[in-house]
């Protein structure tokens, strides 16, 4: 099978053409379901570029070493010297980094391989290429949305995005099989003609007009679409040269530029539309009040009737401030089960590091690293299996002369240091949800589940454990014990009625064991309890008056080893009317406080994925 | 002594999904859903044992095949001599330990070796063992989630690319992958259940008769092992003759468009991602036409191999519950029918 086999996808394939006539373009990445054929085409396009165009993989484990090339073992030893060896960079120069699933990546690997992109610094001076690069090699990557996103800065530094979509039609479908039989056998002199007319382009490319009415035009593209940055400009100039080349014209016109423009603004102009998006979902949903709402409110008593006539009722501001918490109404309500609201993205959430060192993964917080995985940061002296060869050798040069060194040089075992790594974890993340009767009102359990969800989505992307408690009536109840599976956890909490008391230290006490049972099993376990109540707490454990109670009860948590709090106050943040109980509790805790708007991440920093359709 | 394979009770889809592995390796593996103790480690061993003997380049420890794509070191001492020196070797089962550390599966630089001898040595991991062989991970969605990554990285490509400090190295890593788990454990992502090309779901059989014939022949087998195994020596030279035969035949049986097209027809209306389940839904039809003989791939191929290949590519709506994949496959397949 031949790039030119590859079905469908035309704008993934011009992108990758335009790169290979000129690196200039910036790269390209794919995002897109699984299965799409993302890694084929760059395996396809490995053949289509000629043989002395170097052609990186980058696993997902790659360290740091092997992009800027670390020490020869072997060399060093005989020489008595550091002596380098090539790393990724180097090799690759002049040529194509690919990275599979790149948003699985290591954030640093990540950062490293972009800045190695663009700064000579990490390279070897060569410099014999036809056209001279800016940039020292042509970064392609590959994402699934379904795992986690990169942030927009990140995207920013591509030049091209391509989404991949599963082609649709019945008779692609079939080609596509067909083709996929031809998979096996590889052919790679089909892709011929095509290699040479890229080589003609890459020639061709120092002679193409580009007429100062066309760079307007591009700025003025870039101004309308409100492109944050000037790569955007950029790119777009040197791909449409690029595209002028390919079709074997002279001169830069208007509709060459309108041809790439969708492959250098689908991910720059994607957050403003989601922006957008958002905005009106939110006006929409905000005129349309609920039916389930409207009967509920009809069914409202005195005192709730205030509350709901709030904005109307108050606005002179002379009304007196009612300072009560709001009654709970579970002798009027029966107990109800709200569907989860609106999810969003969750703002990140990390953690300062602790002194543990571990074996578990994850990409949430940083420790340090127990088995071989993650960054060197230091050299210790503890042994580890993990030997800093660098470290190492600087330990034995002092004492070389007097064990007699004539060749290699000579190691004992009192020079071999170890390495300190560090690398990414996942917590478990308790979800302690309050369900008693005050959530019920005006459908907060419907926003706090909403909330509930959003946060499972994120824990599945950061890949934590997640356990869930609810607390309402007279207990508190573990629903969910400890799990990887994020679907069991969201199944659950769609079941979680409202209705009843407020037991909020039982939960508190609940969560307190579920921290020290799992401890004895995996002490590696780093939690995160994360509080979802508005705070008012209503149901004594022992008797003893609520307030002391729960003091007693934070007391004994704030002193759990490798455990933070996170405290979401659910309570409807009225002008007038506002407890700010669960601001209380969060300063107990030593918790993060946040209320469920606080949490929402910023559009301008995150991006998430929508129909290309729409767009274009 | 291993069990034999057709002595097996039962679990006809399991025995199925394997052997469409062996027929035709780019299938891409078999993920076994299911209880413990349902036979699931015993089958894939006995399996192994069952299949002929391969050739591979003498004294590689990456299993290189002489003739397919060879190691960077075969590759090396190709260049000295004319034709690599072969050996004989039967398939072997891998088993992959849940703790193992990321050196360990992907290899890694001796670097005490080299720090005390000045030389260097790559010291294989469990991939270089799996290569053409079969790699068995016991409860795989147990397993650490970068762990999971290479593996199945390696998995897609057929390649284990080394990039760590001090070592750039890249080997085959062509091997049957075979993976068990309790969904009720926690769950595999989605883009790697993707991964694998077939998935059965394992019950324990319930009727009393089937039962009783495994213990009647499970203790005639630990008895007297020998003895067990030549009564079944026949069944087993001709299971052994029947997936060779497949194999060399695979490539005549012909794929018409009307069975494209029919394989599509099941796809479409489920929505799936991407476009594997089609194309391992056409070479697991092509493996099951060719393991029964046939010449051409019928429907009941293609109803065989829907019901391996789409059981765990089923789209959930985000966090849907798992059991209700299977409903709306068979709905699927009975449509098909009329």
């Amino acid at each position: 099978m031949t790039f030119n086999d590859f079905v469908g996808h035309e704008d993934a394939k011009l992108a990758l053409i335009l790169n290979a006539i000129d690196h200039n373009c910036g790269g390209v990445l794919f995002v897109g379901e699984k299965g799409t054929g993302k890694s084929t085409l760059a395996r396809l396009y490995q053949g289509l570029l000629s043989a002395d165009i170097p052609f990186v993989n980058l696993p997902l484990n790659a360290t740091e070493d092997a992009l800027l090339g670390g020490i020869d073992v072997e060399e060093s030893l005989r020489k008595g010297r550091k002596v380098f060896q090539r790393g990724i960079f180097t090799r690759a120069y002049g040529g194509f980094v690919y990275i599979d699933d790149v948003n699985l990546l290591s954030p640093e690997i990540l950062s490293l391989v972009l800045k190695g992109q663009y700064d000579g610094e990490y390279l070897g001076g060569r410099k014999e290429l036809p056209v001279q690069p800016a940039s020292y090699f042509v970064l392609l990557a590959s994402m699934n949305t379904e795992e986690g996103y990169l942030s927009s800065h990140i995207l920013d530094r591509f030049g091209m995005c391509v989404l991949c979509e599963s082609l649709k039609e019945a008779a692609q479908k079939i080609e596509v099989m067909k083709r996929a039989l031809l998979c096996d056998k590889n052919n790679m002199e089909g892709d011929g003609k095509l290699r040479e007319k890229i080589y003609a382009s890459r020639l061709a490319l120092k002679d193409i007009i580009v007429p100062a009415e066309i760079k307007d035009h591009i700025t003025q593209v870039c101004i309308e679409n409100c492109i944050s940055g000037h790569r955007g400009d950029i790119f777009i100039f040197y791909a449409s040269r690029a595209y002028t080349a390919f079709i074997e014209e002279k001169e830069v016109t208007k509709e060459h530029v309108d041809k790439v423009i969708p492959l250098i603004l689908l991910h720059r102009k994607r957050l403003l539309q989601q922006m957008e998006e958002e905005r009106t979902e939110q006006s929409r949903q905000d005129n349309q009040p609920d039916e389930k709402e409207e009967k509920e409110n009809s069914q409202k008593t005195a005192p709730d009737i205030a509350e709901g006539n709030e904005n109307t009722s108050r606005d002179n501001g002379n009304i007196e401030i009612n300072d009560l918490p709001e009654r709970p109404r579970e002798s009027k309500l029966a107990e109800e089960i709200f569907k989860p609201g609106q999810t969003f993205k969750v703002k990140r959430l990390t953690f300062r590091k602790d002194g543990k060192n571990r074996y578990i993964s994850g990409r949430r917080t940083k420790t340090g690293s127990k088995g071989k995985s993650g960054r060197y940061i230091k050299r210790i002296l503890s042994a580890n299996n993990d030997i800093a060869i660098d470290a190492t050798i600087r330990a034995a040069a002092p004492y070389q002369a007097a064990r007699g060194r004539k060749e290699r040089l000579l190691i004992h075992d009192s020079d071999i240091r170890f390495k300190q790594r560090e690398k990414k974890m996942g917590h478990l993340v308790i979800l302690l949800v309050d369900g008693s009767g005050s959530m019920g009102a005006q459908k907060r359990m419907v926003e706090t589940k909403g909330t509930v969800q959003s946060l499972l989505i994120d824990c599945y992307q950061k890949r934590d454990m997640v356990s869930l408690i609810v607390f309402r009536k007279d207990r508190a109840e573990v629903i969910l014990p400890p799990t990887s599976s994020v679907e069991t956890a969201s199944r659950r909490l769609r079941e979680i009625p409202v209705g009843g008391k407020t037991p909020l230290t039982a939960g508190l006490m609940e969560t307190y064991k579920l921290i020290k049972r799992v401890t004895v099993k995996s002490p590696e376990t780093r939690f995160l309890v994360v509080l979802v109540t508005d705070g008012r707490a209503n149901q004594s454990l022992s008797g003893t008056p609520i307030g002391e109670e729960i003091a007693k009860m934070t007391y004994l948590l704030e002193d759990l080893q490798f455990t933070d709090y996170i405290v979401i106050d659910t309570e409807h943040k009225g002008k007038f009317i506002k407890t700010d109980l669960a601001v209380h509790i969060a300063s107990q805790l030593g918790a993060d406080y946040y209320t469920i708007d606080d949490l929402k991440a910023d559009y301008l920093t995150e991006i998430v994925q929508s129909k290309k359709s729409e767009l274009f | 002594m291993i069990f034999p394979f057709t002595a097996i009770v039962g679990q006809e889809e399991m025995k199925t999904g394997l052997i469409l592995n062996v027929i035709d390796p780019s299938i891409g593996g078999l993920l076994i859903m299911g209880e413990k103790g349902t036979a699931k480690s015993t089958a894939v061993r006995a399996l192994a044992e069952l299949l002929p003997e391969t050739v591979a380049v003498k004294g590689c420890p990456f299993n290189c095949e002489p003739d397919g794509v060879l190691c960077n070191r075969c590759t090396e001492t190709l260049q000295h001599e004319e034709h690599p020196h072969r050996e004989k070797k039967k398939m072997r089962v891998i088993e992959l330990p849940l703790g193992i550390t990321e050196d360990r599966l992907v290899g890694t630089l001796d670097i005490e070796h080299a720090l005390k001898k000045g030389e260097k040595r790559f010291e294989p991991g469990i991939l270089a063992d799996a290569n053409r062989n079969f790699l068995y991970v016991d409860e795989v969605n147990l397993l650490e989630d970068h762990i999971v990554d290479l593996l199945l990285d390696s998995a897609a490509m057929g390649v284990n690319t080394v990039e760590r400090e001090g070592v750039s190295f890249m080997h085959p890593a062509k091997f049957i992958l075979v993976g068990t788990m309790n969904p009720e454990e926690g769950d595999l992502r989605p883009q790697l259940l993707d991964r694998f090309g077939l998935c059965v779901q394992v019950l324990s059989l319930t009727d009393k008769a089937s039962r009783m014939e495994i213990l009647k022949r499970k203790a005639a087998f630990d008895a007297e092992p020998v003895h067990f195994a030549a009564l079944w020596d026949e069944e087993q030279k001709s299971l052994s003759g029947a997936i060779i035969n497949a194999k060399a035949r695979l490539n005549t049986v012909e794929i018409t468009d009307a069975v494209l097209e029919r394989i599509v027809g099941v796809t479409s209306p489920l929505n799936l991602d991407g476009h594997r389940a089609d194309i391992v839904m056409m070479k697991s039809a092509r493996a099951l036409a060719a393991f029964r003989n046939k010449d051409a791939i019928d429907a009941s191929d293609i109803r065989d191999a829907a019901q391996l290949s789409l059981l765990h590519r089923m789209k959930r709506l985000p966090f849907e519950e798992i059991g209700k994949e299977k409903e709306k496959l068979l709905a699927a397949l009975a449509e098909m029918r009329t």
